[in-house]
């Protein structure tokens, strides 16, 4: 391998990135969905209506209902309804593995919602590729090092950087492809790199624990008390029954504090040792301020500990985890990181499609084997590709036409999202490859186009409310893309033809 | 470049692979290590700005490991890696030794 840096660099871009893009594709993909995740799953859960009630009056049914239902639980859990989840959601002991139920926040009364995966699943699929977490973060994490290695050494390769930065040249075959890549490659480049760098951090002590076991042999809950300031267990007193303090005071002197609240964590309810946590919104500031709260006593009322201040090291890593979540800035940074993660998946996706286009012409003179290898990666770009838009929108459909009454409803829709995403497998490498694709991206585009409809067979009403209307249009849109794109499939031969007619015409003349 | 990567270079890329993805991984763990116990901060501070860095210093070795211009210099950083691991765990080793 003596080569110039510029060759080598290029070699490892080609490689790496055909051997990672697939699974980058899938990662940057559902990490777009994600930034909408609560208001996919609200779409999933057409049971719950959009209302406005007070934190106050939505806290006082809970709590009622709590205190008729689960007087002896060790905790109560008050997810309140926000802007973007409108639901009252209460859970009796541990907020992962408790019990929950979902309440009409106007009158209280338990509701029977769905069992979905929701828009959680692409979250979840995001960061751990739906597998066991251990496995799965290692996993992303690797293909988020090759994202990164891939963004310099392609910088590293391109020589007329800036240039490139305003070159366009459209229907041009293989330099269309990458021109398209190189221009949503350096155009988004600060997003790229912030993304899948903070996206590394979020994981960082995991999956580089150097630093840790350097200054504290690896010891995570010790610098975990020593990072911020964590309110020490009171000693265990003997305890005694006592009724709850008001909580409207409580949610008030809060949300003066921090801003909107998300939730409300009661522990030990009814004893005297009771302790109130209120949960402030993710999104009232840039750094992630998860876990970073104000507590109260459940008896007295009196502020326990307030939102800690953070030191400039920790805040500094909230920023960055912050700038990878995105709850700050409210739905116009929202939609700033859906189109820019879109791109992003986007990129990639070109930069696949380039490997192949590039070598087509060469395909004839390999080997069998080779031959067979690069029908392999063109059906894998399918399918990881077209397959897994399919397989997305699929997951919408499923939520509606699965039975409400199945057994592990959730689990089923997950499975037929894998199962989708299995058959466009199978399809790519049965079809010859331009009907593959077309026959896919068609698919995904009629089954975007068609959500409307489906939403209103099954609810008996379109568009629920306005933010169901918001995500059906915006289906809808990415619909008439993905239409758009079958429909450029078609495009060659025709601009071919055309030329063709011209020609003769001007020799006619 | 395709032909490069026929069967006569198999092995001087698997070897590479491994200096960028084994040996870059080695080198980034002794050398954050080292880091955090030099910088002159609170063993908070230093923990969080070494491992900041740490995905940096592995993306330079996964480069390195390509760009070097033998398969042998692109080992160079596990050799590289030993004084910085001694530099990480001194304490531990002290620790060790009485």
């Amino acid at each position: 391998m003596k080569q110039t840096l510029t060759q080598s660099m290029a070699w490892l871009h080609t490689w790496g990135g055909l051997l990672f893009g697939w699974l980058l594709f899938a990662i940057f993909l559902t990490g777009s969905l994600a930034v909408f995740d609560q208001e996919i799953d609200h779409w999933m859960q057409p049971e719950i209506q959009q209302t406005s009630v007070s934190n106050a009056q939505a806290v006082e049914h809970a709590v009622a209902y709590l205190q008729r239902q689960h007087a002896d639980a060790s905790a109560w859990n008050i997810s309140l309804p926000s802007e973007r989840m409108p639901a009252l959601r209460v859970t009796a002991g541990d907020r992962r593995s408790g019990i929950s139920t979902y309440l009409d926040p106007l009158t209280g009364e338990p509701l029977v919602v769905r069992d979905t995966a929701g828009g959680t699943f692409f979250f979840r699929f995001h960061y751990s590729l739906s597998m066991p977490r251990n496995p799965g973060i290692w996993i992303v994490g690797l293909a988020a090092m090759a994202m990164l290695v891939a963004l310099i050494s392609g910088i590293i390769i391109h020589k007329k950087f800036f240039k490139e930065f305003f070159t366009f040249r459209p229907n041009k075959g293989q330099r269309s492809w990458l021109d398209a890549h190189n221009a949503s490659a350096v155009l988004l480049l600060p997003f790229h790199l912030m993304i899948t760098y903070t996206g590394l951090l979020i994981f960082a002590l995991i999956y580089m624990p150097a630093a840790l076991d350097s200054l504290y042999k690896g010891d995570f809950a010790a610098f975990y008390r020593e990072h911020i300031d964590v309110m020490e267990e009171p000693h265990q007193a003997p305890t005694h029954p006592a009724p709850l303090t008001a909580l409207a005071p409580l949610l008030a002197q809060a949300e003066a504090r921090m801003g909107p609240l998300s939730g409300v964590v009661i522990e030990h309810p009814g004893r005297s040792d009771a302790h109130i946590e209120m949960r402030r919104v993710l999104g009232n500031r840039i750094a992630l301020t998860k876990g970073h709260n104000m507590v109260f006593d459940g008896v007295t009322g009196e502020l326990l500990a307030g939102p800690p201040e953070l030191r400039p090291s920790v805040l500094a890593q909230r920023v960055m985890f912050g700038l990878h979540f995105a709850q700050f800035g409210g739905y116009p940074m929202r939609w700033l990181y859906f189109v820019c993660g879109l791109l992003s998946s986007a990129m990639i996706a070109t930069g696949l499609v380039l490997f192949t286009v590039k070598r087509r012409r060469k395909y004839a003179s390999e080997s069998p084997l080779g031959q067979q290898l690069y029908r392999l990666v063109e059906s894998l770009n399918v399918a990881t590709i077209a397959g897994l838009v399919v397989a997305c929108i699929g997951l919408l459909w499923l939520n509606r036409l699965l039975p409400v009454e199945l057994a592990q409803r959730a689990g089923w829709e997950v499975r037929g999202f894998f199962a989708l995403w299995l058959l466009s497998v199978l399809h790519a490498w049965l079809r010859p490859r331009l009907q593959a694709w077309r026959e896919q991206l068609s698919l995904a585009a009629v089954l975007c186009l068609g959500l409307p409809l489906l939403s209103v067979f099954s609810d008996g009403q379109a568009w629920g409310d306005s933010m169901r209307l918001w995500l059906e249009v915006t289906v809808v849109a990415l619909g008439l893309l993905l239409a758009w794109s079958v429909w450029r499939l078609h495009q060659p031969q025709v601009q071919h033809s055309e030329r063709r007619v011209r020609h003769a015409q001007a020799q006619v003349n | 470049m395709s032909k490069a990567a026929g069967t006569t270079q198999a092995w001087p890329i698997c070897s590479r692979v491994l200096a960028g993805l084994l040996g870059g991984y080695v080198f980034t763990y002794a050398l954050t290590a080292a880091l955090a116990q030099l910088l002159p901060l609170d063993r908070v501070d230093a923990l969080l700005i070494a491992s900041l860095l740490s995905f940096t210093v592995y993306t330079l070795a996964i480069l390195w490991a390509f760009a070097a211009r033998s398969a042998w210099r692109a080992w160079a950083v596990v050799p590289a890696a030993a004084p910085l691991a001694l530099i990480g765990f001194w304490p531990h080793l002290l620790e060790r030794l009485a």
